[in-house]
């Protein structure tokens, strides 16, 4: 069988060693055609292969889509470091970061498109407006954001030796969208404003599920983003750099960003907890309730391990206490952690709200609970969707050059940056 | 800026600013309109007696039937609510076509929304399947078509025949307050609440004359009457949702009767 492969698939392509890469997206390959076959599946099926009820309609892939969304927020975040704060040093890192946007957009749509009952008519919402809904606003923000960051990622594209060679005006053309970088951060920094925090608002609004109905909602969304979407970014370019050659990385950089980003942590840990003592003050039925789940319940592994300690607490201290943080190994991990974390509390958010079900009945102060594990489609489907993001990087990485520190665009030429070398700027 | 130097350019822009607040306004007021209170010339409600309710369950038949739902996805739901004295009470549950709907307010595609009669509709070719009107109702009155209703329906013929046809696949569904009943009623000059034909089927069926549904605006009404003569609540009233079925509570002395 495996001879066969190579004899036949592997040495026509030019292909006689079986390198990790290979290995790599033969990994990918296997869980993205597991999930094709699921997507198929769920189109031709319906949503009934899946695990959400009438009571938790909401599940793993709307959690995906949020996390897609979050930890893309670093693109918005350093563009508008870069380009309107003027720390251009930052420059090749908002260039990892818009890319990585520009697939956790992408991401978001397709989680999207699996979980919604009629993605025949995923365009609807553009068309027939009720500006009253958030959900909405958020579409109109994400759709239109995504055009600015595939203008922000042109340039990138226009890169590729090949598409140079073969279409050498279309590419200079697409190069030069990079003098409208500091419009675009303008723009994505309004838009990104908007549907990050609104997204918090699509549950801050909800009367009938107290736990979520709170102005908080907007906050903790919006900072937990900036923090997960910049931490991701540094992640992702650290990781690159460890394995492979094309990554090419000025530490120095990323250690500033990455201290950063420990600050921003404790911005984020200091709301989060606020926000959790403050639903306490009051009893309120269902919401004292559904803090219950996160603190003691079916959550509470996921809110004081992961979310709390790992997510928050434990990378705060790494990155912040500087010989940790000088470790490469232990930054990134770090970094790691705080994209783990943010997931988890996009996860905790929509499950404590869904799994405590109010009554409506009259004098009935009970709150029910309910219960929700996703199905193998769900698991299949949605790690399809990851696996597509980590394809699409790492192509980024090899073919496209997106984690590379030398390329400076002319706003930065003056500051000429060798690999692995540090600049004061 | 001094007002000698207040020339015509000032004053255009002066004029352009306050014509993009006045736009930017009425663009807000007119957002406003999709969670507005509706006022037509029929404001239809429908009127509960816990104390005549058995719970017997005709409604929900009856309602599958002619609504043609499945019969795990019942827009109508009678449950146990408690008791008075030795007498079980019940409550049925519709949809309560709320004045101020949560579903209508996130909806993102208004595939929910009002008519001028106060009813929640529901545009089964507009919806996406987003689910954020389930996620926003505090009623559970919304059922999800998970999967596409195919088998024949059982409570047909014994209750009734359809009158509508049925949902596809991926979108909600719920009550609308047999409003197919209420339109051609009308337009065959009914009253819906009096005329069999032209009132909502739980309406109809319910043996015990438990449900009573009517015009509001019209103060001779069945409903107008009964809210004016008793003592009525309405669900989960704390959360400003007003909606528009009434419950009278049950009450012990009416139930030996």
């Amino acid at each position: 069988m495996l001879t066969l492969l190579r004899s036949h698939i592997l040495r026509p392509l030019g292909i006689y060693k079986w390198t990790p890469w290979l290995m790599w997206l033969t990994a990918l390959g296997l869980v993205l055609s597991v999930a094709l076959v699921t997507g198929v599946l769920v189109f031709w099926q319906g949503l009934w292969i899946t695990n959400l009820t009438d009571l938790v309609p909401w599940g793993l892939w709307i959690t995906i889509d949020l996390t897609s969304i979050a930890l893309s927020a670093g693109a918005f975040s350093l563009c508008v470091a870069v380009y309107l704060l003027g720390l251009k040093r930052y420059q090749p890192i908002a260039r990892t970061a818009t890319f990585i946007g520009l697939i956790g957009y992408t991401m978001a749509l397709l989680s999207l498109l699996l979980d919604i009952g009629r993605p025949d008519r995923f365009w609807h919402a553009l068309v027939y407006w009720n500006p009253h809904s958030l959900l909405w606003e958020v579409t109109m923000c994400v759709t239109l954001y995504l055009a600015v960051l595939v203008s922000e990622s042109m340039p990138i594209f226009a890169s590729l030796d090949w598409f140079r060679r073969r279409f050498a005006r279309a590419a200079s053309w697409m190069q030069q969208t990079h003098h409208y970088a500091p419009v675009l951060a303008v723009v994505g920094l309004g838009l990104s404003s908007l549907h990050q925090s609104s997204l918090g608002a699509v549950y801050g609004v909800i009367k009938a599920r107290p736990i979520w109905f709170k102005p908080e909602m907007s906050v903790l969304f919006m900072l937990s983003a900036i923090v997960g979407g910049i931490a991701l970014t540094l992640f992702a370019t650290m990781l690159s750099s460890r394995l492979t050659p094309k990554a090419r990385v000025n530490d120095m950089l990323v250690e500033r960003l990455a201290k950063f980003v420990g600050w921003l942590l404790i911005a984020y840990f200091y709301f989060r907890a606020w926000d959790t003592l403050s639903t306490t003050y009051t009893y309120d039925p269902g919401r004292t309730e559904a803090l219950g789940l996160l603190t003691g319940g079916t959550l509470s592994f996921n809110f004081w391990f992961l979310e709390m300690l790992l997510g928050m607490l434990l990378p705060m201290i790494m990155l912040l206490h500087a010989p940790t943080r000088r470790n490469r190994f232990w930054r990134m991990i770090a970094l790691a952690l705080v994209v783990l974390g943010v997931a988890v509390f996009r996860w905790d958010t929509n499950m404590a709200g869904l799994l405590t079900v109010m009554s409506y009945l009259p004098g009935a102060s009970e709150v029910a609970y309910t219960s929700y594990a996703p199905s193998f489609a769900e698991w299949a489907a949605g790690l399809g969707v990851i696996a597509y993001g980590l394809l699409a990087f790492s192509l980024g990485v090899k073919f496209l050059s997106v984690v590379d520190h030398r390329i400076t665009q002319d706003v930065t030429e003056r500051v000429q940056v060798g690999a692995q070398e540090t600049v004061a700027a | 800026m001094s007002d000698a130097k207040f020339d015509r350019r000032d004053f255009i822009k002066l004029t352009a600013v306050g014509a993009a607040v006045a736009a930017g306004t009425r663009a807000i007021t007119h957002a406003d309109a999709s969670s507005g209170v509706p006022r037509g010339d029929y404001q239809w409600v429908m009127v509960i007696d816990q104390s005549k309710c058995t719970g017997c369950g005709y409604c929900t038949q009856a309602c599958c039937a002619h609504n043609d739902v499945a019969p795990d996805m019942a827009w109508n739901e009678v449950q146990v609510s408690g008791s008075v004295g030795d007498h079980i009470t019940y409550i049925a549950r519709p949809c309560m076509h709320c004045e101020r709907a949560p579903c209508v307010e996130v909806c993102p595609v208004k595939a929910s929304y009002h008519r001028d009669d106060g009813i929640v509709m529901m545009d089964y070719d507009r919806c996406i399947g987003c689910r954020y009107c389930q996620v926003a109702c505090p009623y559970e009155a919304r059922k999800f078509n998970w999967k596409a209703y195919r088998e024949p329906n059982p409570a047909v013929p014994e209750w009734g025949q359809p009158e509508i046809a049925r949902r596809p696949r991926g979108v909600p569904e719920k009550c609308s307050f047999c409003v197919q009943r209420i339109d051609r009623g009308l337009e065959l000059a009914l009253t819906p609440g009096v005329d069999p034909d032209a009132t909502p089927a739980c309406c109809v069926v319910c043996p015990t004359g438990a449900r009573v549904f009517g015009d509001l605006n019209d103060p001779n009404s069945a409903v107008s009457r009964i809210l004016r003569e008793h003592a009525s609540y309405r669900l989960r009233e704390d959360l400003g949702t007003a909606p528009r079925v009434y419950y009278l509570p049950a009450d012990s002395a009416e139930m030996e009767g």
